[in-house]
């Protein structure tokens, strides 16, 4: 799978495009063929960098699906977890990604069909619960702005991962990478065993091991715990509690 | 239901929407329609003819043109055409009219009642949106004759027949043009005169030609109707029998792209020919001066390239479109025949199973250490403590006439006997016009602190190279006491007055009284203040005291 050009590891570091490839592998970024030039890199020189990244306690992944990624398996290299907000998002984004009304559309959805999707499996009520799961009453318009908010934020950490690439206004395209979220349910065995098969690669953690609810989020397992680009923390005013908003809004809330 | 622009009581006349070429160049002009009473309308064009959209945009927003067409208007309109070519009849009369409206009726209102009284209102209608026009032109001595306007005819045509682009129509469509072109350049080669230009080249170009381009930009527009409802046809398809729907969708996908690929091939080949063409053309029109047939095959020529732009364009979108739905079918359809996939999903999302996340590798931002500069350190920001303005002290300085008065001293007790050596002394060291003034303070001084006489005629003696004054002489030892005036008694009465009486003057290149004070002379003596003021020189504060010249 070596091309005549990369011989050697030496030619792929030499490659030009190496340098930001391997710096977004490391970041956590997800290349598939829409990366052009990324994806035929990897391609080319897969056993030279899989044994290049090993060193580092890595897995450079390569799905049948057509999309490339770093899994860190030893303690060199940070390693994260997707908050479950992100989770959630992501699942219904894979949910789109498998439907045939996206494939009218080349994989372009909006964030609205996004919410809507969100919204018909989960419920409106288990939607605005999981996104505000630390509060017992809440004002129904200030928690669905809450929803809003965070799926949107929760869509723009997924694109910094490669999970979807952000158009004009509110499109968004779905890419192939998305089906690591439908990975646990997608074999012939019984979810939980997918799931235990899974953890033991060191590609998803238990819920009890990456935290609970939406807020708990993306914890740095080891390496370097420097702050994630998106950190959710709770009890920051704009997110739907009853009490704050009377606070905050007087005569507004209904 | 088909709703266009606004409702109100005028209609738009011939040509979609109301706006058609008006002329030559194709300039855009909107008509309007006044309804005048029952008995038709008065077509009018609305104003001149309008070169930019927004204009013509005004106008019809100004004159609240509209359509409003129902599905039984719709399909009363498909039966007049299509009845009229079956039959072959270009007019129909009022019966025909309800006839045919009835058997729209029967399909689109089936249990609607009061037919004839339905179909008066529906003719109506059509005419008030000048759908019908009657052509028969009796008016009210019998029954009128009705046919489809233009504009029903084109609303028609777009729900009937839809032209799409084929590799056939477009090799057909390129070859007439081709043949179309090639004759207009042999006309602009022949043509000598404006009259041939315009009747050979510039008509042709506009009218032929341009119909010509515009059916295969029409027939582009088709094809693009045409692909999308291939997309949502191949998404019906997967709706409905997801892994059965492999082979059509992939049928569909091959065809549409074997169709992209014949066109664009065709219109690479041909369009550069055509625009070899009508660059000749341009050349020509250039050449001989004609600028309405350059305009006019510079317009075909941009025409044309948007043709060609279109093919690639819409070839590169499809390429991307295939690529996308071939991965789909391969990944997604083929690997999931049950579509369990989705269901489990879904119900992984509903909340289903134990919750989990994705890992993914999180390394941050390498750091780059930067060379140390080293930071300079300033002063912290305080409050002056002490007062700003600080209080005046006292300064006895140095009196000038006390320096004066010792340098005189020095002077005279130094043996000094006469006044211009007592001067010479004193201002050795200043300048020209410094010496002058101080020359008089000098005899001032001496005056004071000596005793001084002088004839009644002073002579003029040379202090330095440039100052001359009248001299007197000094008694040593004499302090204070007044100056005289030899043989005509005590001078001293006048001099005492403090200048001392004494004249002196500038010598500026040699000449004598040349820069002189005024006052010369004895009767100066006595007045010696009064002779300040030099005429060349008005700065001079004050002239040497005593005669000067």
């Amino acid at each position: 799978m070596t091309r005549p050009g990369y011989a050697q590891l030496q030619d792929v570091i030499l490659d030009p495009d190496f340098p930001e490839l391997d710096l977004a592998l490391r970041r956590g970024r997800h290349i598939d063929r829409d990366d052009v030039a990324w994806y035929a890199l990897l391609g080319d020189a897969q056993d030279h960098l899989e044994a290049f990244y090993r060193r580092y306690g890595c897995e450079l992944v390569h799905k049948p699906d057509g999309y490339f990624y770093l899994l860190p398996t030893g303690d060199k290299l940070s390693r994260r977890q997707l908050a479950a907000g992100d989770m959630l998002v992501g699942q219904a984004l894979a949910l789109l990604y498998l439907q045939p009304s996206t494939v009218e559309r080349a994989g372009r959805n909006t964030q609205e069909e996004l919410i809507a999707q969100l919204a018909a499996v989960m419920g409106s009520d288990a939607l605005i619960r999981a996104f505000n799961p630390k509060r017992r009453r809440y004002d129904e318009r200030v928690a669905q702005k809450t929803v809003r908010s965070r799926v949107g934020e929760a869509v723009r950490r997924l694109a910094g991962l490669g999970f979807v690439e952000l158009l004009d206004g509110e499109q968004l395209r779905l890419r192939p990478a998305l089906m690591r979220f439908a990975e646990p349910v997608r074999g012939l065995s019984e979810p939980a065993e997918a799931l235990a098969q899974l953890v033991a690669r060191g590609e998803i953690a238990l819920a009890e091991e990456a935290g609970t609810g939406p807020g708990a989020n993306d914890a740095t397992a080891e390496g370097d715990a420097e702050q994630g680009p998106h950190d959710e923390g709770e009890g920051e005013g704009d997110d739907g509690d009853l009490d704050d908003e009377h606070d905050r809004d007087d005569g507004d809330s209904p | 239901m088909i709703r266009l622009l606004v409702a109100g009581h005028e209609a738009v006349a011939d040509g979609s929407l109301g706006i058609e070429g008006c002329g030559g160049e194709g300039e855009i002009c909107a008509r309007r329609v006044d309804l005048a009473g029952a008995s038709g309308y008065r077509a009018g064009t609305v104003s001149a003819p309008r070169s930019t959209p927004e204009r013509v945009l005004a106008v019809i927003a100004e004159r609240r043109l509209s359509l409003e067409l129902g599905t039984l208007d719709i399909c009363f309109l498909v039966a007049l055409h299509v009845h009229g070519e079956a039959a072959g009849l270009t007019a129909f009369t009022e019966a025909q009219l309800e006839d045919v409206f009835a058997q729209a009726s029967a399909v689109a209102q089936p249990e609607a009642d009061q037919l004839r009284r339905r179909a008066t209102h529906a003719i109506q209608r059509l005419r008030d949106q000048r759908m019908l026009a009657r052509v028969d032109g009796q008016g009210v001595v019998r029954t009128g004759e009705f046919a489809l306007s233009r504009l029903a005819t084109g609303i028609v045509q777009f729900f009937l027949e839809e032209d799409v682009l084929t590799r056939e129509t477009l090799g057909l469509l390129t070859h007439s043009l081709r043949i179309a072109i090639t004759s207009v350049l042999e006309a602009a080669r022949r043509a000598g005169d404006p009259a041939a230009w315009q009747d050979g080249v510039v008509g042709p170009l506009r009218v032929t030609i341009t119909e010509l381009v515009a059916g295969i930009e029409r027939r582009q527009r088709g094809l693009d109707l045409q692909q999308e409802d291939f997309q949502a046809e191949i998404r019906r398809l997967l709706e409905a029998d997801w892994f059965g729907a492999i082979d059509r969708c992939q049928d569909l996908l091959e065809s549409t792209s074997a169709t992209l690929r014949e066109l664009n091939e065709v219109l690479l080949r041909d369009t550069s020919v055509l625009l070899g063409l009508l660059h000749d053309i341009e050349d020509l029109a250039i050449a001989a001066g004609e600028p309405d047939g350059e305009t006019a095959a510079h317009r075909l020529m941009d025409q044309v390239d948007r043709i060609a732009a279109w093919g690639s364009a819409r070839q590169r979108a499809w390429s991307e479109y295939f690529q996308y739905v071939h991965r789909y079918l391969r990944d997604v359809v083929r690997l999931d025949p049950t579509r369990a996939l989705m269901q489990r999903l879904r119900d992984q999302l509903a909340g289903s199973g134990r919750r989990f996340a994705l890992a993914y590798a999180g390394a941050p931002p390498i750091r780059l250490v930067r060379t140390v500069a080293a930071v300079p350190e300033r002063p912290p920001v305080v409050r002056p403590r002490a007062p700003r303005e600080r209080e005046p002290e006292a300064d006895a300085g140095q009196d000038p006439q006390a320096v004066l008065d010792s340098k005189v001293s020095r002077a005279l007790g130094g043996g000094a006997t006469a006044l211009s050596v007592v001067t010479g002394e004193v201002t050795a060291e200043l300048q020209g016009p410094e010496r002058f003034v101080e020359a008089g303070r000098v005899a001032h001084t001496v005056a004071r602190l000596a005793r001084a006489s002088s004839a009644i005629e002073r002579p003029w003696v040379p202090v330095g190279d440039d100052l001359v004054i009248e001299d007197w002489s000094i008694r040593p030892g004499a302090v204070g006491a007044p100056v005289t005036a030899g043989a005509a008694g005590d001078p001293g009465s006048a001099g005492s007055a403090g200048s001392g009486g004494q004249a002196a003057r500038r010598e500026t290149g040699g000449g004598p009284g040349v820069d002189t004070a005024a006052g010369a002379g004895p009767a100066r003596v006595a007045e010696p203040s009064g002779i300040s003021g030099h005429p060349g020189n008005p700065d001079a504060p004050e002239a040497p005291p005593g005669g000067s010249r």
